[in-house]
């Protein structure tokens, strides 16, 4: 048993020291690749030089406001990930499918596009007010439900009802700018600069918050009955955790958007790499994983097509649907 | 005796339930062209379509502004209910229809493909269903290799085809972002619109309804064995595979010629078949040809909703798109499918 333990202490520790260097290296590559396109050594001059050149102006203030907020933005919703599957016991759970994320979108559509005014500051703690109402939806169409594809089903109808609805409020505007669908139903990082950041930077409180949550966490996983047994109030710490899973979302979708699939998938990469389910250690492993998926989704969108941008989204669609159905296929067989 | 006396009533209900969706269909087609920026009353829309217009711009406005749209809307809807009803009965899932298993969206990865791939695609109008075909059946084909042959739980089989719309509507938007002069087009073709729909729009769509739509209604007796379940038709000697096939193959060929003109509309193929069950009983002869008029009727009254919020916001930018009313029209009908079916 103590083998096993320090065996994977050990993995955890490996694991999380290689990520921490593949998400440095992506943000290595993230500062120096675009136009103008920098060399190791102009960048090492640029960040701790005293340079004023146009080059120093791209990366401090456009690269490197970007993969910060990337960075910040997956962790945050890969813990948003942990959170909703452990609690929920559903391994296809994550906040773009339980309503959240629509309805953080479909608030901020309507407070940017309608020219409601609201200080920025406020932005994300209206987000949170919408995904607590989507997501709230979707849990109370849900009770008595232990299907976890039902309960998928349902997050999937209440956010398209409010997609659709963010579609009526694009075309309310002033202007039906297409690129505004874009941004509000797949979410994205271009022209994000250090003002979204500082934005995001607040919410990182709710990040020891989440982390304290592991061993409730590892406790619902094991059933109901049991969490009941051994004293939890099960229903409370669940909307607890319902909440706080919001909270991690909602400044991310103030910033960036919905940006799908990064907390849906970040937890079973951890969980596999890990090769353990322990929250305590899952938790902060898949906010790396989070970190790194989407800063990499973002270099593959910035500069697979360059000059032409495509939103990040779309590319972590792209890699979570086909993952998500293997997933499917694995976990759920032919049980509903 | 009692059968043929309960089997006449049976089909007497059914006449009458054809009747009065008729009736309706006429009714909703003449508000439907007599509603825009300037109204014209049913009389003024009659008398105009019968060429004694009361007023010559009324006889201009009405055939060249407003008659392809309102075709369009009730035979794309049409088209698109019934292929809902296919899919339902071949599938034994009542909540499969286009947009859930993904059809939809490969149809409209099959345009953009197309589109995309040289520049005069755009002047040949009369392709693009066959492109949005193509896609259907390639949608058709991964949806069966994905779900072990169409055998999954109906609830994982519509989270399998909502996740592969979802990812073939991004490769969609991959292809797109790169041609951006044809965006705004193409993504109004994802969301589903009738706005600023032309006669040549509908020469694109007719020939397409006037053959999907009887053979799809020519399938009843095929949907009819395959809703016996396995062993039954197996037992009477029936194909299984091949007549699922052949009515997927049917049923994306309804879609393709509606998405190919009105773009990726939900909803329609989920509500209107369970409307016309509920009204004339399972029977797949029944409830084929009265899905086709409710989902004329759906489209037809769901496009009349999304002109009149149009006009009511004052018709800025390019009008509101219908797909977006009938998904949240169809969005809390989904819902409460889902609670439901309960077991």
């Amino acid at each position: 048993m103590g083998s096993g333990f320090s065996g994977i202490t050990t993995r955890f520790s490996a694991m999380v020291a290689i990520f921490v260097v593949v998400l440095l290296g992506i943000g290595v590559l993230g500062l120096s690749w675009g136009t103008p396109s920098l060399s190791l050594g102009s960048l090492w001059n640029v960040l701790f030089g005293h340079s004023h050149s146009v080059e120093s102006v791209v990366v401090l203030q456009s690269r490197m406001p970007r993969y910060v907020l990337g960075a910040l933005c997956g962790s945050l919703l890969a813990l948003a990930g942990v959170l909703l599957q452990d609690s929920m016991r559903n391994a296809i759970a994550g906040p773009e499918i339980l309503g959240v994320s629509a309805g953080s979108a479909t608030v901020m559509a309507a407070i940017i596009i309608l020219q409601i005014p609201v200080a920025s500051i406020l932005q994300p703690w209206l987000a949170l007010l919408g995904g607590v109402m989507g997501g709230g939806t979707v849990v109370l169409a849900n009770r008595n439900n232990q299907s976890p594809v039902r309960l998928v089903l349902i997050g999937v109808a209440v956010s398209s009802f409010l997609n659709a609805l963010i579609v009526v409020i694009v075309s309310m505007g002033q202007e039906s700018t297409i690129t505004l669908f874009y941004s509000y139903l797949m979410g994205g990082l271009e022209n994000r600069y250090w003002t979204q950041v500082v934005l995001v930077l607040p919410w990182l409180i709710v990040i020891p918050v989440a982390l304290s949550l592991a061993r409730k966490l590892n406790i619902l996983r094991l059933g109901d009955e049991v969490a009941k047994g051994l004293g939890m109030k099960v229903i409370w710490i669940r909307v607890l955790i319902l909440i706080v899973s919001i909270a991690l979302v909602a400044p991310v979708i103030a910033a960036c958007g919905p940006i799908g699939y990064i907390s849906l998938l970040s937890p079973h990469v951890a969980r596999k790499l890990l090769g353990t389910q322990d929250a305590i250690r899952v938790l902060p492993m898949s906010a790396l994983v989070g970190a790194v998926l989407l800063t990499g989704a973002d270099i593959v969108a910035r500069q697979l097509f360059s000059p032409v941008e495509i939103p990040v989204g779309v590319w972590t669609t792209l890699l979570g649907g086909p993952l998500l159905l293997i997933l499917l296929n694995r976990r759920l067989g032919s049980a509903g | 005796m009692l059968h043929t006396y309960k089997h006449n009533k049976v089909d007497r209900r059914f006449l009458i339930t054809i009747g009065i969706f008729i009736v309706l269909l006429v009714l909703l087609f003449v508000l439907h062209v007599g509603l825009g920026t300037v109204w014209i009353s049913p009389k003024d829309v009659i008398s105009a379509l019968f060429n004694r217009p009361a007023a010559e711009y009324q006889r201009w406005i009405v055939w060249n502004l407003r008659l392809p749209r309102s075709l369009i809307a009730m035979y794309a809807g049409a088209m698109l209910g019934l292929a809902g009803s296919i899919m339902q009965a071949l599938t034994r899932n009542p909540l499969a229809e286009p947009s859930l298993t993904g059809v939809t969206s490969g149809s409209i990865l099959g345009i953009v493909c197309w589109l995309g791939s040289f520049p005069l695609a755009a002047k040949y109008e009369e392709i693009i269903p066959f492109a949005a075909l193509a896609g259907g059946m390639l949608t058709v084909v991964m949806m069966y290799l994905v779900t072990r042959r169409m055998r999954d739980n109906p609830f994982v089989l519509i989270l399998k085809g909502i996740i592969m719309s979802a990812v073939l509507s991004s490769i969609a938007s991959l292809i797109l972002l790169q041609n951006q002069e044809q965006l705004p087009t193409v993504m109004l073709w994802m969301i589903g619109s009738l706005n600023a729909k032309v006669w040549q729009d509908w020469f694109t769509i007719w020939p397409w309804a006037v053959v999907s739509l009887p053979l799809g209604i020519a399938c009843y007796r095929a949907a009819n064995v395959l809703q016996l379940g396995e062993e039954v038709p197996i037992g009477l000697g029936f194909r299984l595979q091949r007549t699922r096939i052949l009515l997927f193959v049917v049923s994306a060929l309804l879609t393709a010629g509606a998405v190919s003109v009105a773009g990726a509309i939900s909803f329609i193929g989920l509500i209107g078949p369970h409307i016309a069950r509920r009204l004339v009983g399972q029977d797949s002869v029944r409830v084929f040809p009265t899905s086709v008029l409710v989902g004329g009727c759906l489209l037809l009254f769901a496009d009349m909703l999304a002109q009149s919020v149009t006009i009511g916001i004052g018709g800025k930018g390019s009008g509101l798109p219908v797909g977006a009313l009938t998904a949240m029209l169809g969005a809390p009908f989904f819902l409460y499918l889902l609670r439901r079916s309960r077991r």
